[in-house]
């Protein structure tokens, strides 16, 4: 059909919102001019779902994913960009990215729906589609320069969509996360340069510096690096970089921040991708490339982990503005991410993998749920209004169900995360397991108390809490955009937690292949049991 | 070859040209007094000839620059190296003369001032006039730099070298303090003016001696000279010694970088911007000559590596610190120069330490060129943002950036992409070449460690201390991010000085998109491998001459 969708995905979107951002000289009136922006967005962005959904229902879904060594699907051919030190525009998607890419394609449009009414001016969804194709750009790129290039980019719109539309201390937060982002992002391109370094020469390649950034070259000549000690401080440098994406404990701070004052729209693609970027380029790069490095550093990963599941869910319980418990709810979450890839399974990857990819899909219904409070309650204040259940009925179904799969409920898409990670976890590290799990009851407590306080607790059945913001206004329910968007995402963690399946088998296939190719090896050496 | 030729005559002689044609009734006897022509006496006139001189001589420099090499009167050289550098300068020159356009206003309609005015009034009407009556004098000097320089790079001869480049330090000189009405213009120009020609009296001495010993300055001939010498000539070392301070001067590194600071922030942006690009170019032409043709032994430690190796960290610590500090943008800039100007003489100082190969060697030539004639893009290009500002008298603190981005959000925005440049953010040019520099450090030196060396402590100490230069440049890069960063922060955070949008100045937004489009182009994609291909031509021939 197309003969090279993932490029394609990549560069329309950017293209795109680029002669939006530029040209604004389309419409007559601001309003139309908002108007034809947003329904082109939006239509950009839904051919892209089109494009990912057939992509994934024509060539990777019937591929088989255990054979790891087989690498890379949907590739294309390298095109040059910078020769000399060896950069090309090189694009494949595997078990490990497709579904973020999808996730990705699929949140775009529905951060736009959630937003369509917010009266934003003519650069909002233009900058949303940016995002997604700076997202798509990170997941996809085989390169490590064109990686680093759209893991920077990324941050530019989301910069932009919190200085611009966000809260009171916009100005604040978005430099916090200008600041947190750029400083660990560029201590890990300190760690890519020193992998660059060390890449065997590439003849006939037309390099001047004799090296390249292509990334399975980089990843596979890590072993030359002279030293265990190098390789030891690479890996970390690296982790820092992507833990702070992450983010895991103690360098999450920026994210609370970022999360109450962003736009609804950023919030939910700060929670849904972009911090999944962290753990990608985890997995893809630091784990790939130094498995000895990663199975020397186990304690760390599972104290970082263990760190943020644990302080996440202890904050959590203890805040007051919703938003802000669904940020360290996330803080938490990201950490099972750490304890699944420490595990060393098959079982516990593939479950950090999902884990990815569920929380991919509950934290935008979360901070959907918050962000539409926020517009129709005025406040974020958990317990200013209760008796929600009452005059909001569709937002208090959201809010349930969204928290509901976010501690973790049997049959939707969080449970089938958590569980595999907690067995995997039993299976490595035996009843250390208990921690993990005590966890997620502090979990189910905060999110129950809210529940209670929010959605039903009310003196008054008919007339409930009504929070001073409200200026007696009477509230109301969700708009149908707003619903509509909820909907979806709600839908979509049912789907996923009955027939998990969908995702599960090329992850779980993909983990193993990739466990017993890279993994295995370190583990004898260093002695610890598979 | 007769190409070559026309381009080397050329130049000169549209400088020449315009000696005569702003004041045109010179050249036709005829016309000499009387009342002058209307439209050879406008005061815009003076600028449009310099914009198209240059545009001509970068162009025909351009169409050129890959013609063979061609010797001229035995002093001069047309090779792939020099016509390199010499459309880098005209580049940098073009840019310059078309954005001082508004920098020093010329206005047709300019009055004389009358008894009824008042004092300010009339202050403001003589200074227009000022302006308008020294239009001449600037594009003047501004040709004379382009003059000395473009000769420069073709000298093979040691004493033309120095003459040209006295013919364009000397045109500077007067540049940086042309604003003399101004306090801060006289201060710098006067103290550029002592502090240079110390440093060319010292190179000069140095030359002398050189020529004491070898009895020649023929370039060529030092370097056979030099090859044969038994042990180290006191006379030798002392005057390549000496002439490294006055090309030190030039291209502002530690410890005679003291004036860099104040010329750059007294002289109009401008011409800050062409000190910190193509006279520092013009410097480092002269450091490759002589360092590295006349001195560089084959296979042995150069003789200055160890003094240039320390000069350099010292310099690029010493502007990164001091440009922490600044609240001055321009002195933050000029600063950052100074420690551009380290990381390439770390680079230099690589090339003498004697285990680089000689393909190795002209890679690090080549990114330091390239890294030349990337600045010209986005360290001028900032220079004419801050001159931008000027054109409403701002400008000198930090303060003046306030809400850029609210103001003028495609001005901030450039201004920003130029900041990340100079930081060396991918996927911009400046972190294409400072790549290419580390790269040439690391893969020179890092091979020396010992590869069994079990844990990095061992392994750090069996390393070759070069490869610490690379370390050194990382390390002054990742401080060098906080005041690039913060130019970006105050631009797009803190409020606004006035509401107004900034002067209409199109010209000069020309240039600056022209430099920022650049800037992005020439870090991806095939504009970048062209340059760089044509460098590393040009570099390749240069190094086995």
């Amino acid at each position: 059909m197309i003969s090279d969708p993932l490029t394609v995905i990549t560069l329309v979107p950017i293209i795109v919102s680029l002669v939006l951002l530029i040209l604004p000289k389309i419409a007559s009136s601001a309003e139309g001019l908002a108007r034809a922006s947003r329904a082109i967005s939006m239509g950009v962005s839904l051919a892209m779902l089109a494009i990912t959904t057939m992509i994934f229902f024509g060539e990777i879904g019937n591929v088989d994913w255990s054979n790891y060594n087989s690498g890379y699907y949907l590739t294309n051919d390298p095109v040059a960009l910078i020769p000399s030190i060896g950069v090309y525009w090189k694009v494949g998607a595997d078990a490990l990215s497709f579904p973020m890419i999808w996730l990705t394609t699929l949140l775009i449009p529905i951060s736009m729906l959630v937003e369509w009414d917010a009266k934003k001016g003519h650069l909002f969804h233009p900058l949303i589609l940016m995002m997604e194709g700076a997202l798509i750009g990170v997941f996809v790129s085989l390169d490590m320069f064109v990686f680093y290039a759209f893991w920077e980019l990324t941050l530019v719109p989301m910069f932009f969509l919190i200085m611009v539309w966000g809260g009171e201390d916009r100005k604040y937060a978005s430099m916090k996360f200008f600041i947190y982002t750029f400083t660990a992002s560029v201590i890990m391109l300190i760690g890519i340069l020193v992998m660059y370094f060390y890449t065997p020469e590439v003849a006939s390649s037309g390099s001047i510096t004799g090296h390249s950034f292509d990334m399975s070259v980089m990843i596979s000549s890590s072993e030359l690096i002279p030293s265990e000690g190098l390789r030891h401080l690479v890996w970390l440098l690296l982790l820092i970089g992507f833990a702070t994406k992450m983010p895991s404990v103690p360098v999450h701070t920026w994210l609370p921040d970022a999360h109450v004052q962003a736009p609804t729209a950023g919030s939910m693609l700060l929670a849904g991708v972009m911090l999944k970027m962290g753990a990608y380029g985890f997995l893809r790069i630091a784990v790939s490339a130094f498995p000895e490095s990663t199975v020397a550093f186990i304690p760390l990963l599972i104290f970082l982990g263990m760190a943020s599941l644990v302080y996440g869910a202890w904050v959590c319980m203890g805040q007051t503005n919703l938003k802000r418990m669904v940020a360290y709810s996330s803080v938490s979450h990201m950490g099972l991410i750490f304890l699944g890839i420490a595990t060393m399974q098959p079982l516990g990857i593939a479950g950090a993998l999902f884990m990815m990819f569920a929380h991919g899909i509950i934290s935008p219904l979360l901070f959907a749920v918050a962000g539409a409070f926020k517009h129709h309650y005025h406040t974020l204040e958990i317990g200013s209004m209760r008796g929600i259940a009452h005059h909001s009925p569709w937002l208090s179904a959201h809010m349930m169900l969204g928290w509901m799969a976010s501690l973790g409920l049997p049959l939707l898409a969080g449970f089938v995360a958590e569980v595999t990670i907690l067995i995997a976890f039993w299976m490595s590290f035996g009843w250390l397991v208990l921690l993990p799990t005590l966890t997620l009851i502090i979990t189910a407590v905060y999110y129950l108390t809210s529940m209670q306080k929010t959605i039903f607790e009310s003196n008054d059945p008919h007339q409930g809490i009504m929070p001073d913001t409200l200026h007696g206004e009477e509230p109301r329910d969700i708009s149908w955009h707003e619903n509509a968007g909820m909907i979806i995402l709600g839908a979509l963690t049912i789907l996923f937690g009955i027939l998990p399946f969908i995702f599960w088998d090329m992850m779980s296939e993909w983990s193993s292949g990739f466990l017993l190719e890279t993994l295995v090896q370190a583990m004898q050496s260093e002695g610890v049991k598979p | 070859m007769l190409l070559g030729l026309i381009s080397i005559v050329l130049i000169p002689n549209l400088g020449d040209a315009k000696f005569r044609i702003p004041l045109t009734s010179v050249r036709v006897p005829v016309l000499l007094g009387g009342s002058r022509f209307e439209v050879t006496n406008d005061p815009r006139m003076p600028n449009r000839i310099s914009n198209i001189t240059f545009l001509v001589a970068f162009l025909s420099s351009l169409v050129l620059i890959s013609e063979s090499s061609e010797e001229v009167g035995g002093v001069l050289m047309a090779d792939g190296f020099s016509r390199l550098f010499s459309t880098m300068f005209l580049g940098a020159l073009l840019l310059v003369s078309i954005a001082t356009t508004h920098r020093i206003p010329a206005k047709t309609n300019a009055k004389i001032p009358d008894d009824s005015d008042s004092k300010a009034v009339s202050d403001r009407k003589i200074s227009v006039l000022i302006d308008n009556r020294r239009q001449v004098d600037f594009y003047i000097l501004l040709i004379m730099v382009g003059l000395g320089m473009t000769m420069m790079t073709m000298a093979t001869n040691l004493f033309m070298m120095v003459v040209c480049i006295e013919l364009a330090s000397l045109s500077t000189y007067v540049l940086v303090a042309f604003h003399k009405e101004s306090p801060s213009g006289g201060e710098a120009g006067a103290k550029y003016f002592i502090v240079g020609s110390v440093a060319s009296a010292i190179g000069i001495y140095g030359m002398s001696l050189l020529y004491l010993w070898s009895g020649s300055l023929d370039l060529d001939v030092l370097r056979e000279s030099w090859h044969s010498m038994d042990g180290v000539d006191p006379f030798a070392a002392f005057g390549i010694g000496m002439m490294l301070v006055a090309f030190g001067f030039k291209v502002s590194a530690a410890p005679f970088h003291l004036a860099a600071p104040d010329a750059y922030s007294g002289a109009a942006s401008p011409i800050s911007g062409l000190l910190a690009t193509a006279s520092k170019a013009m410097g480092f032409v002269a450091l490759f000559r002589v360092l590295v043709i006349i001195t560089v032994p084959e296979g042995a430690e150069a003789l200055w590596m160890v003094a240039l190796g320390i000069f350099a960290v010292v310099t690029m610590t010493w502007g990164n610190l001091a440009a922490l500090t600044s609240e001055n943008p321009k002195r933050m800039l000029a600063y950052s120069s100074v420690a551009h100007a380290g990381y390439m003489l770390a680079a230099i100082a690589v090339v003498g330490s004697g285990i680089s190969s000689t393909e190795e060697s002209v890679v690090i030539i080549t990114a330091v060129t390239f890294h030349l004639a990337v600045l010209v893009l986005f360290k001028l290009g900032a220079f004419l943002v801050i001159a931008h500002l000027e054109t409403e008298g701002k400008g000198h603190s930090i303060e003046d950036l306030h809400g850029l981005g609210q103001r003028d959000p495609i001005i901030a925005g450039s201004m920003f992409l130029f900041v990340l440049s100079l930081a060396g953010v991918p996927p911009l040019s400046g972190f294409l070449s400072k790549l290419l520099m580390i790269n040439g450090i690391v893969s020179t030196s890092a091979s020396t460690g010992a590869s069994s060396s079990a844990d990095i402590a061992s392994w750090a100490e069996s390393v070759d201390p070069l490869f610490w230069l690379a370390a050194a440049i990382v390390l002054n890069s990742a401080l060098s991010l906080f005041y690039y960063l913060r130019i970006g922060l105050v631009m797009f955070f803190e409020e606004p000085i006035s509401k107004k949008s900034l002067k209409a100045a199109p010209s000069l937004r020309m240039a600056i998109f022209t430099c920022a489009i650049l800037t992005v182009l020439c870090g991806v994609g095939p504009m970048s491998e062209w340059l760089l291909d044509l460098v590393n031509g040009a570099i390749d021939s240069f190094m086995h001459q």
